[in-house]
């Protein structure tokens, strides 16, 4: 990505999403995909039975589950220590908190049917705008590190047992998985359709293959997004 | 029950004739039998019989004789070798399916039963039925074979006797006992007679649980129990038994399939007891509410079989949450469709 015609060609766009993020985020998707179809069957055997035996889907979960805990913690590792963007991207600042989650939210569910214009335009320093900042948040930090330690806790009962009977026993521990499950489960319809409410539907979607965001004109960013782009 | 009722009207008439005779003769024999065979300086470490064992068992009221027929007045000093009767001649039905199997080469009725200390299957925990396994069958070699295609095979082999994958039972109950923690690595062990006498004082261990004294255990009493902070060292473990003793000791196929277990339809996993340990180190049973299994928050926090056991107000639940999930996608786009006139510039 560092070589000139590439910047050539990418003359009106941004690098926005580097080549480790998009690896990580599709494994991720994958992942959880895997993961929510093989749980179903897990935990709904009579009723579905997609993977075929039991055991293969308890296999296949399992496997997925190391793969996303482990593509999480890369993904927690690039963010912090090799891009160290991590604060800046994923914690909402005072004024996001103030105002921005409120001017977001009203883009959202209010001046979007009017035809305004978003009122955050990403760039690789500030990705996110404040709401997805704040659901991020919650699903990245909260969200997945509880659904994996849970699932590790799940893959290990008998030499774990201690600890899980003081986190309230067995049966808490597979409660809270599973609707941890649902919930990221709840996320998915959201976030696919919040992905299509670029300029054209498939704009983000695109932009997550590729890791290139076409520019919007009249903006004032654009020659430190140069400086960025040609510094990667 | 059932299977008493059939067992006693088929037998008994045979029973009686059986046991007549010598049952007039061996009420004071089995006292004289017992003066020796009860006291190893007499008769050695070998030949000793454990007096407060016996007694207990059903076998003692047929007395000595009636296994030990050729004994005669003058035993010892005869030097004549006591003749032991056969299980078989007796216990017909479990005697010819275990003697169909091929295991029946590898070990007698004795190798697993000590014909004076019998016990029926109810009045034992499950580590206690694998220890009988466990004697031929080492423990680290079971688990590694079997952790070749079971996953977590130890938990299973802790939380499921060996005899529900290795006998032919027509059905299967979730037994509850008393855990508590031991050393901080090693986990939990099912608790003695004596270890819930220093938590019960005075009363009977089972009023631990059984609050109201009335031999069942009610789903609030289970709450209860679980709640109390005076027992926190203390867990309920289940197992995963036959409800009928089979003796067709072999490998099942089916066994293979995880779903023999692992999937059940509504309304199943309803029956449990409460196994409480008694002084002589075995266990009497209680009975449980219908249904303490499946309670999502208490019944039982320390036992879930994946696919059985879920709860069906966590699947409800579950179901709100992922159907929020599809109201800003449906919401929103039908929005976006009415008004998509406004934002084409
Ligand atoms: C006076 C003490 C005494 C009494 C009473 C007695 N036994 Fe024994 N029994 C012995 C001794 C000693 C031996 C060991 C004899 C030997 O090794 O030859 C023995 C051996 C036996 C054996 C094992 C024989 C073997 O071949 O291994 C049996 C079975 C047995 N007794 C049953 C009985 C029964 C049943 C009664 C009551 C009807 C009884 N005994 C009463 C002292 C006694
Ligand atoms: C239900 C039948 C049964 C009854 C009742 C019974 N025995 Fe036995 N006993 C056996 C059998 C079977 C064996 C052989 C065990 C073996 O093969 O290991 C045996 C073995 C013995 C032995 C040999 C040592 C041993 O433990 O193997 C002695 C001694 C003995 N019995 C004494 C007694 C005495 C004394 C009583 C009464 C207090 C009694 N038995 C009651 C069935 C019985
Ligand atoms: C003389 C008849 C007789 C012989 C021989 C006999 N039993 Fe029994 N056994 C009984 C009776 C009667 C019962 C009680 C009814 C029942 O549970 O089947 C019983 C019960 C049992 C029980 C269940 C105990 C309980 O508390 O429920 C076991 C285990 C048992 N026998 C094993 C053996 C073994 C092993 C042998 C051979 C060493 C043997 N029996 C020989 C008559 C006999
Ligand atoms: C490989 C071990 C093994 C062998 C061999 C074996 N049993 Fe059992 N048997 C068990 C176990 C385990 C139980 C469950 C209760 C217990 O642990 O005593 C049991 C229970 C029983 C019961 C009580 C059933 C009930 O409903 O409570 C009887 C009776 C019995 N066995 C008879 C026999 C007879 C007769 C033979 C020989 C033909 C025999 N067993 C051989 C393992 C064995
Ligand atoms: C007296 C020793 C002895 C005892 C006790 C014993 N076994 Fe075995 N068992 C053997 C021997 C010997 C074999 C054959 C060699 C092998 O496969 O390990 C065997 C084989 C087996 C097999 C494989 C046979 C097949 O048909 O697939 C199973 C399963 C088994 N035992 C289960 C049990 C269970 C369950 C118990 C306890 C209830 C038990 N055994 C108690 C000696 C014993
Ligand atoms: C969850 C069900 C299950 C439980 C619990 C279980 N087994 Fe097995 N066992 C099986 C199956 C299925 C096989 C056949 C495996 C194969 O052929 O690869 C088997 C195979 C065996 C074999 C023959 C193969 C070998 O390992 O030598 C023995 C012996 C055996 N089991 C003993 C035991 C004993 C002893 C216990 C209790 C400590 C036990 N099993 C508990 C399901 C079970
Ligand atoms: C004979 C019944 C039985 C069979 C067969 C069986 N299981 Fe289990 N399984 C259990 C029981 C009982 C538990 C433990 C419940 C407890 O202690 O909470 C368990 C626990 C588990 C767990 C622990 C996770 C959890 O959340 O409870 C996994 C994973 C599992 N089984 C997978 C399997 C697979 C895969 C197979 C088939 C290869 C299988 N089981 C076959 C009875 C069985
Ligand atoms: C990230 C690491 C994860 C791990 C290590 C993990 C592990 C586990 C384990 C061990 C179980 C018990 C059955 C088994 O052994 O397979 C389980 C059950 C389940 N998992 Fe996961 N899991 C993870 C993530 C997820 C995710 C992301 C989802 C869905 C989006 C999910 C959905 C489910 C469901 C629905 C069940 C059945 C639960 C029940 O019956 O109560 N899991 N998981």
């Amino acid at each position: 990505m560092t070589e000139e015609h590439s910047d050539q060609e990418h003359q009106d766009q941004i690098y926005l999403q580097p080549i480790p993020v998009r690896i990580w985020h599709w494994l991720n998707a994958f992942g959880i995909v895997t993961l929510a179809v093989s749980g179903a069957q897990i935990r709904f055997p009579e009723y579905i039975s997609l993977l075929g035996s039991y055991k293969s889907a308890i296999y296949l979960h399992n496997t997925a589950g190391f793969v996303v805990a482990i593509s999480f913690s890369l993904w927690f590792f690039y963010y912090t220590f090799v891009a160290r963007t991590m604060a800046n991207l994923y914690v909402p600042r005072v004024d996001d908190l103030k105002s921005g989650i409120l001017r977001q939210a009203k883009f959202y569910f209010l001046t979007y049917f009017l035809g305004w214009e978003n009122p955050h335009h990403p760039t690789p320093d500030s990705k996110f705008n404040p709401m997805q900042k704040s659901v991020y948040l919650a699903i990245m930090f909260v969200m997945m590190p509880l659904v994996s330690l849970s699932g590790i806790f799940l893959t290990n009962v008998d030499p774990l047992r201690g600890l899980i009977v003081m986190v309230g026993g067995l049966k808490l521990l597979a409660g809270l998985h599973f609707l941890l499950a649902c919930s990221l489960i709840a996320f998915l319809p959201t976030h696919i359709y919040l992905a299509t409410l670029g300029r054209t539907p498939t704009e983000h979607i695109k932009t997550m293959w590729t890791g290139w965001e076409d520019e919007e004109e009249g903006h004032g960013e654009e020659s430190t997004n140069a400086d960025l782009v040609t510094s990667r | 029950m059932n299977r008493n009722f059939k067992y006693n009207r088929l037998w008994l008439p045979l029973l009686i004739v059986a046991l007549w005779l010598p049952l007039s003769a061996s009420a004071m024999e089995m006292d004289d039998c017992l003066g020796c065979h009860s006291d190893s300086d007499m008769v050695g470490d070998e030949l000793v019989i454990d007096e407060g064992k016996f007694t207990e068992t059903v076998h003692a009221e047929m007395g000595c004789v009636t296994c030990h027929e050729s004994v005669t007045e003058e035993h010892p000093d005869d030097g004549e070798a006591v003749s032991n009767s056969s299980c078989l001649d007796c216990h017909e039905e479990l005697g010819d399916e275990y003697m169909a199997t091929s295991h029946a080469d590898n070990a007698t009725c004795s190798d697993c039963h000590n014909p004076h200390q019998v016990h029926g299957l109810n009045t034992v925990s499950g580590p206690d039925m694998n220890a009988q396994c466990f004697q031929c069958h080492e423990g680290p070699d079971v688990m590694d074979s079997h952790a070749e295609w079971l996953p977590q095979a130890s938990l299973h082999i802790t939380k499921v006797p060996c005899i529900t994958c290795h006998t032919a039972a027509e059905g299967y109950d979730i037994v509850l006992n008393i855990t508590q923690k031991q050393d901080k690595l090693k986990g939990y062990r099912f608790s003695s007679h004596a270890d819930l006498k220093e938590y019960s004082g005075e009363k009977e261990i089972s009023r631990l649980i059984d609050i109201d004294g009335d031999s069942h255990i009610s789903l609030t009493e289970l709450r209860t129990f679980n709640l109390n902070p005076a027992y926190s060292e203390l867990e309920l473990g289940g197992t995963l038994v036959p409800n009928e003793m089979s003796h067709n000791l072999s490998t099942l196929d089916n066994r293979y399939d995880c779903t023999f277990c692992h999937a059940a339809g509504p309304g199943s996993m309803q029956t449990s007891f409460l196994a409480l340990p008694s002084e002589d180190g075995l266990y009497q049973r209680l009975t449980v509410e219908e249904g303490a299994i499946l309670d999502t928050l208490y019944g039982t926090p320390n036992f879930y079989m994946t696919g059985s056991t879920r709860s069906a107000s966590m699947n409800i639940i579950g179901l709100i949450i992922i159907c929020g999930g599809f109201i800003m996608p449906i919401g929103h786009g039908t929005l976006r469709f009415l008004t998509r006139k406004n934002r084409k510039h």
